[in-house]
């Protein structure tokens, strides 16, 4: 007769799953107020993403610390530890989406008030911002699910976002001889790559995933190998 | 019956005591134990044990290596001491146990007609759950089996080597002629190795050797398996899978399989790995159940 046990470990790590994923809930929030901020020019906005990125980073530590007290009192073995494993990669990955979300509004101040911003190029940006936020939300359902063919769509999905990253390039090379111009064309640049490298955490998420289901860690995209 | 197991009958001793110097009362051998260069200790096919016609365990096979700690976990009652106890022809010792299948020892076959179980408890020795030193000296409890097989040539540096093997000579240099029983617990688990060691076996089997100790005691002998398989194999059966864990370089995984109407309970053989696979991603779902604790 099989029975069931360790009820409470397994409702703790369920619970510590649950935070770590939500953490991902608190980026995308942050990710569109990024976005509306962007868009609109909103200083205030921007701020407010700041002060919020508290919240990231205190879920960073509160899930961390429990993860490792987890590790230090239950001995997880197999799918439990690579899931700690997992879960301890996903946890940084939020916290460094939280930062980006935070580099890109303490660039806001730095355009100025009514910058010569560029339609086409902030509209890409604009973009990118959230399409960004479905490659989060799919990454945290591909995590919950343990779906690795939703996990490695992933990389599909940041094609999308590293394109319009490099159309913002192309853009802000010919974006003319405007001094103004091309200073807001320069920090806007950081700003979308802090967005796509966004997207990469998302991709680095869905890594996890496969490691979870498989046990096995392989990278989707090997960025020194491009061609392999 | 030899000498020793009567004196086991008779109530002298117990049983395992019996085994014990059984394991070191040694005849001409037949084993080559030169043979012992190749890569397989032992070789099981398709072994099984009945007591008294019924089932202990069925069907394991498995090969164990040379100079790995090779753990055996599972449940209690399924059969990995029974299938430990095969390994050095303990069994035999137990009325109405039978073991079939094919059980090879550095190719040659365990049970063999022509072959004499105590030079392969020689050969094999054997640590049990309790300390279980002979009520002597340090020093004798040490040269009992040198002297019993007339090894009597530099026995003090037998003893020496066996107790430094076993990681004791610091702590007994000085009181070698002390009775074995004032030892702690731990020390008594350490003279008990070096007492196995002091007949230059090939591998020892260890039957749960630190549930009786205290969680230092329980790191000495841990550490002291990391140094002993150097020269010895080593196979172990423990309850505790973080010493699995810690210890051993392949865990064979056992679980209790029942009959239709649940009257009849064997041991069976679910997986046998590399130590880090069955503990970082086991192939089968019954062993992630087991090691996690999931399922009791």
């Amino acid at each position: 007769m099989v029975e069931q046990t360790r009820v409470h470990y397994q409702a703790e790590l369920g619970q510590l799953e649950a935070s770590a994923l939500g953490g991902l809930d608190l980026v995308s929030e942050q990710l569109g107020r990024t976005g509306e901020a962007v868009e609109q020019q909103d200083v205030e906005l921007a701020q407010q993403v700041i002060v919020d990125d508290d919240r990231i980073d205190g879920r960073y530590l509160e899930v961390h610390q429990s993860l490792i007290a987890l590790l230090a009192t239950q001995s997880p073995v197999a799918t439990d530890l690579r899931l700690i494993s997992a879960l301890l990669h996903v946890l940084k990955n939020v916290e460094r989406m939280g930062d980006q979300c935070v580099n890109v509004c303490k660039l806001i101040p730095l355009t100025g008030n009514e910058p010569p911003a560029d339609p086409e190029m902030l509209s890409r940006i604009v973009t990118m911002g959230k399409h960004t936020r479905t490659l989060i939300s799919q990454a945290k359902r591909a995590f919950e699910e343990r779906n690795v063919a939703m996990a490695q769509d992933l990389v599909r999905q940041d094609d999308v976002v590293d394109n319009l990253n490099r159309e913002c390039f192309h853009l802000a090379l010919e974006i003319g001889d405007d001094a103004d111009k091309r200073e807001w064309a320069m920090t806007m640049l950081l700003a979308a790559r802090a967005i796509e490298r966004i997207g990469d955490n998302a991709v680095d998420i869905g890594e996890q995933v496969a490691f979870v289901v498989t046990g096995l860690f392989r990278e989707f995209e090997d960025a020194s190998h491009p061609e392999g | 019956m030899t000498q020793d197991e009567s004196r086991a009958e008779t109530g002298r001793q117990t049983r395992e005591e019996a085994a014990e110097r059984a394991a070191i009362a040694v005849r001409p051998g037949e084993f080559n134990h030169s043979a012992g260069k190749r890569e397989k200790v032992f070789e099981l096919k398709g072994v099984g044990v009945d007591y008294s016609g019924a089932a202990a365990v069925k069907d394991i096979s498995m090969d164990i290596r040379r100079n790995d700690v090779t753990a055996l976990i599972g449940p209690s009652g399924c059969g990995k001491s029974t299938l430990l106890r095969c390994l050095n022809r303990m069994n035999d010792l137990i009325p109405g146990a039978s073991v079939h299948g094919e059980l090879l020892y550095h190719g040659e076959d365990l049970y063999g007609s022509g072959v004499d179980p105590i030079q392969v408890r020689k050969l094999i020795g054997m640590v049990f759950q309790k300390p279980n030193p002979f009520p002597k000296s340090i020093y004798d409890n040490v040269a009992f089996g040198p002297r019993i097989l007339g090894r009597k040539d530099d026995l003090d540096e037998t003893v020496e080597g066996a107790l430094r093997g076993a990681a004791l000579w610091d702590e007994a240099k000085d009181r070698l002629e002390d009775n074995a029983f004032g030892l702690s617990g731990g020390q008594q688990q350490r003279l008990c190795i070096a007492r196995c060691i002091a007949v230059q076996p090939d591998t020892i089997l260890m039957d749960e050797p630190c549930s009786a100790l205290d969680p230092i005691s329980t790191g000495k002998i841990e550490d002291l398996m990391i140094e002993l398989k150097e020269q010895f194999s080593i196979v172990i059966v423990t309850h505790n899978m973080q010493q699995a864990a810690r210890v051993s370089d392949r865990t064979a995984f056992l679980m209790v399989e029942l009959d239709a109407d649940e009257e009849n309970r064997w041991g069976r053989l679910v997986e046998y790995d590399e130590t880090e696979k069955i503990f970082t991603n086991p192939a089968d779902r019954r062993t992630e159940d087991y090691v996690s604790g999931k399922v009791g």
